[in-house]
């Protein structure tokens, strides 16, 4: 669960984010949409608390672990070594339940992280965040820079843990069609501000969101 | 021949010194981007401690590892200045550090004045291949080989030893799986205390130690520690190895003068070719 | 007249009048504070405006002062002696600087260190520069039939060399390469980017700077009389540091302030060290732990220096740096 009102979060003298408020509920699956820039990373380092709210709250029920954007795996040190360090905060190191859930990071686990795909890169992150037991995740930019077959295969994963274990998710993405495609309701961040909220359906027939996020086509 | 591999062993053994000092910098700068300034002084600390502990009685062993501790708790005082103010830049906290070696310089006149200082270390020599060899020379390669396989077990096979270098290869990614930098970085001080620590107390014993030994010790270590670029430990113990051997040969010949020289003129050249090869932007971190 | 141009005038006059009513001992101190506000005010421009540390600084101020006492020894004139010590510095510091400035950050500053402890080194060992003896016996400064007698002249020599500097800086300062000198501090991409000769300029202040440590290190030759490795220690350049950082960076009233203020500080203390019943070792360890408390506690909590921190505070306003 995510709530978060009124967040205003500045460096310096530079504003990221303007009067921010939205919630996840538990168990919910909410797209953030928004463009370079708009301040999406920032809101998920505050949610992941590596940014202090300069005002507002920021309220999140359970354990959050974020997939921050680019993955950020340690390069040097193997498959295996990454999931054990995403289970810092836990104190649970052994892989196992997330071999089980992704096999194909077993295959992997020798391997150093700074030569995989980019997809494989993107399984061992959400396989790190995994570790940590999160009630709550969230996914910045999943699709970025990715096949969209390994999108796809990484989005099943994501949607079967929100239906079978309640996982509560903030897919943060600048691919609309797959926010859309995943969740229900989902918000629009533009230049640091909440543009526009809503159902995803309602959303995909807004000229103004369509436009900018589904390359003009409303479907 | 025999004074050739005489004059290898020793510097092997000065190298193995300048591997330690090296080694706490590199330890230091991977995790935290500080190039610590104080880590001769640990040394000094260390080598002054033991020269007191066995002057008032106490047995080897307990002297040296009572030396080395003091020596981690001095670079876990010195992160706390350097680091412990969140917003401090590195070339800051390189400041602060240098602040804390002349800090240390009058702790250290207080306590054992400003003349040099000794500790007997192992006596005797052994001939080897018809090369004799000072025991304590021995010793200083045999410890240091065994402190460096001890360092790479602990970085390679344990969990906080990779959550250090999670810290290093990107400290973003760490405090987003939940590790405290900050914290970390005050382990790999206190660590960096820790092996010039030994250093100093391998080196006493050799040459006398006084309060301001900590510049000879700092260069030669950061001289070390550039050939592997301040953050990869392998090549930085094979250039302490070389800069040990270079430096003990050159006096061994006769050009014992000139060895200060030779160490400072090859660290600025290693320093000046690096710095032509690698763009601008990799450096503007530092 | 400005109500500040009142307040220079002022500060002027009253220095130039001081050295009429001193006894030597605090000549001494004034020729040395003066020595080290020529030298600080050259480091504070390199920290503050081209953004690098030298840990070196002390090496030209000793080429300075080796320069003058060498020529003065040979039976040059002192006045040509003493105008040749900044020249040298800073033809030794286009040399040095050529390559080093390649280097940035904590790179650049052991580079400035290696390059004082083999300069050192070197004067130690090698005959003409009289090795660690040093240099004995170097006459008094003097023009034409005109010979220092007393201390007072010399002080008199170091306001005059410190006002050059100080002149010579604001002027640096308010020209334009000055002003496109400050981006150099913040981003040297940024800067590079903008068309600036980012290498060029550098080298430029790299020189000034020793050019500035060349001429306080030819009037130190003089005063003293005798010159040796072991005048110019590390922690010397270590203490032009403290006294820029303490000033604030990038300023050149701070920088002498900074001076200053350590100066009396250490003078005062070593009083304090010197007093019968107080241990040997008291002057050393009391100026150690003043450098390095100073450094410190301005470094993590007065980031902006002494001056700035102080002067903001009184005019009620966050005084930016480009402000002055």
């Amino acid at each position: 669960m995510i709530d978060v009102r009124d967040l205003v979060v500045s460096y310096g003298t530079a504003t990221a984010l303007e009067h921010v408020s939205l919630t996840v509920g538990a168990g919910e699956m909410v797209a953030l949409l928004g463009p370079n820039g708009a301040g999406k990373s920032t809101l998920a380092d505050t949610l992941a608390g590596l940014l202090t709210p300069t005002s507002g709250t920021v309220t999140v029920g359970g354990r959050l672990a974020l997939i921050p954007e680019g993955r950020r795996l340690f390069p040097d040190l193997s498959v295996a070594d990454n999931l054990a360090l995403g289970g810092w905060r836990s104190g649970l190191r052994d892989p196992s339940p997330v071999y089980d859930l992704l096999p194909r990071l077993a295959e992997l686990s020798g391997r150093r992280a700074g030569v995989l795909s980019g997809g494989e890169q993107q399984m061992v992150a959400f396989g790190r965040a995994l570790m940590s037991r999160p009630d709550t995740l969230v996914v910045d930019e999943l699709s970025l820079g990715l096949a969209p077959n390994v999108t796809a295969d990484l989005a099943g994963h994501l949607a079967e843990l929100n239906r079978s274990q309640g996982l509560t998710v903030l897919l943060i993405e600048q691919n609309a069609r797959l926010a859309f495609d995943l969740c229900r309701r989902a918000y629009v961040l533009e230049s640091g501000r909440l543009v526009t909220e809503g159902e995803c359906a309602d959303l995909a027939g807004d000229p103004r969101v369509a436009g900018a996020y589904l390359g003009g086509a409303i479907t | 021949m025999s004074a050739f591999l005489t004059y290898l062993l020793n510097g092997l053994a000065v190298g193995s010194a300048i591997a330690l000092v090296a080694s706490g910098l590199v330890t230091i700068h991977r995790v935290t981007g500080v190039v610590n300034f104080a880590q001769g002084t640990f040394a000094v600390i260390a080598g002054l401690c033991t020269s007191s502990l066995l002057g008032l009685g106490f047995p080897h062993g307990l002297s040296e590892v009572a030396a080395v501790l003091a020596a981690a708790l001095a670079g876990l005082l010195t992160g706390l200045a350097a680091i412990g103010r969140p917003g401090t830049t590195p070339l800051s906290s390189l400041i602060v550090t240098l602040g804390v070696g002349v800090l240390a310089y009058a702790v250290e006149i207080v306590l054992w004045g400003d003349q040099p200082r000794s500790a007997p270390g192992l006596a005797g020599s052994v001939t080897l291949a018809g090369a004799r060899v000072q025991t304590q020379h021995l010793l200083v390669i045999g410890v240091a080989a065994a402190t460096f396989a001890l360092l790479a077990l602990f970085f390679g096979r344990t969990y906080l030893g990779k959550a250090l270098t999670a810290c290093a290869s990107d400290p973003y990614a760490a405090r987003v799986v939940g590790i405290d930098t900050r914290r970390m970085g005050l382990l790999a001080f206190a660590l960096g205390g820790l092996l010039g620590g030994v250093a100093g107390v391998l080196v006493t014993p050799l040459r006398p130690i006084s309060f301001d030994t900590d510049v000879t010790l700092i260069v030669n270590g950061f001289a070390a520690a550039v050939f592997g670029a301040l953050t990869r430990p392998v090549i930085t113990l094979a250039g302490a190895l070389l800069l040990g051997v270079a430096e003990t040969m050159a006096a061994g010949y006769g050009y014992g003068s000139h060895q200060l020289e030779v160490a400072l003129g090859l660290m600025l050249v290693v320093m000046i070719v690096q710095a032509s090869r690698r763009p601008a932007i990799s450096q503007e971190r530092a | 007249m400005t109500a500040r141009t009142w307040i220079v005038a002022g500060l002027a006059g009253l220095t130039l009048a001081l050295p009429a009513v001193l006894d030597d001992s605090a000549l001494a101190v004034y020729v040395l504070l003066g020595l080290a506000a020529m030298v600080t005010v050259g480091v504070s421009l390199l920290m503050g405006y081209a953004g690098q540390v030298s840990l070196g600084q002390g090496a030209f101020y000793a080429v300075g002062a080796y320069t003058a006492a060498l020529l003065a020894l040979n039976g040059v004139p002192p006045l040509v002696g003493l105008l040749a010590a900044p020249v040298v510095a800073a033809l030794a510091a286009l040399v040095i600087g050529t390559p080093l400035l390649r280097l940035r950050g904590h790179h650049l500053a052991f580079a400035t260190l290696a390059t004082q402890l083999i300069l050192l080194s070197l004067a130690g060992q090698l005959e003409f520069t009289g090795g660690d003896i040093g240099l004995q016996g170097i006459p008094q400064f003097g023009v034409g039939s005109f010979e220092a007698g007393g201390a007072s002249v010399y002080a008199y020599l170091t306001w005059a060399g410190l006002a050059l500097v100080m002149l010579v800086t604001h002027n640096v300062i308010a020209s334009r390469p000055g002003r496109a000198l400050r981006a150099l501090a913040t981003s040297e991409i940024a800067a590079a980017s903008a068309g600036i000769p980012v290498g060029r300029y550098k080298l430029v202040v790299f020189a000034l700077s020793a050019a500035f440590a060349g001429l306080a290190g030819g009037i130190y030759c003089f005063y003293t009389g005798y010159v040796a490795p072991g005048s110019f220690p590390v922690l010397l350049s270590i203490q032009y540091i403290v006294m820029a950082v303490v000033g604030g960076l990038g300023t050149i009233w701070g920088a002498v302030a900074g001076a200053a203020a350590i100066t009396l500080l250490v003078q005062g203390l070593d009083r304090l060290a010197t007093l019968p019943g107080m241990p040997a070792y008291a002057p050393g360890v009391l100026s150690y732990a003043v450098y390095a408390l100073v450094l410190i506690v301005v470094v993590l909590f007065l980031p902006r220096g002494l001056v700035p921190a102080v002067s903001g505070r009184l005019t009620g306003k966050r005084t930016k740096r480009a402000d002055r």
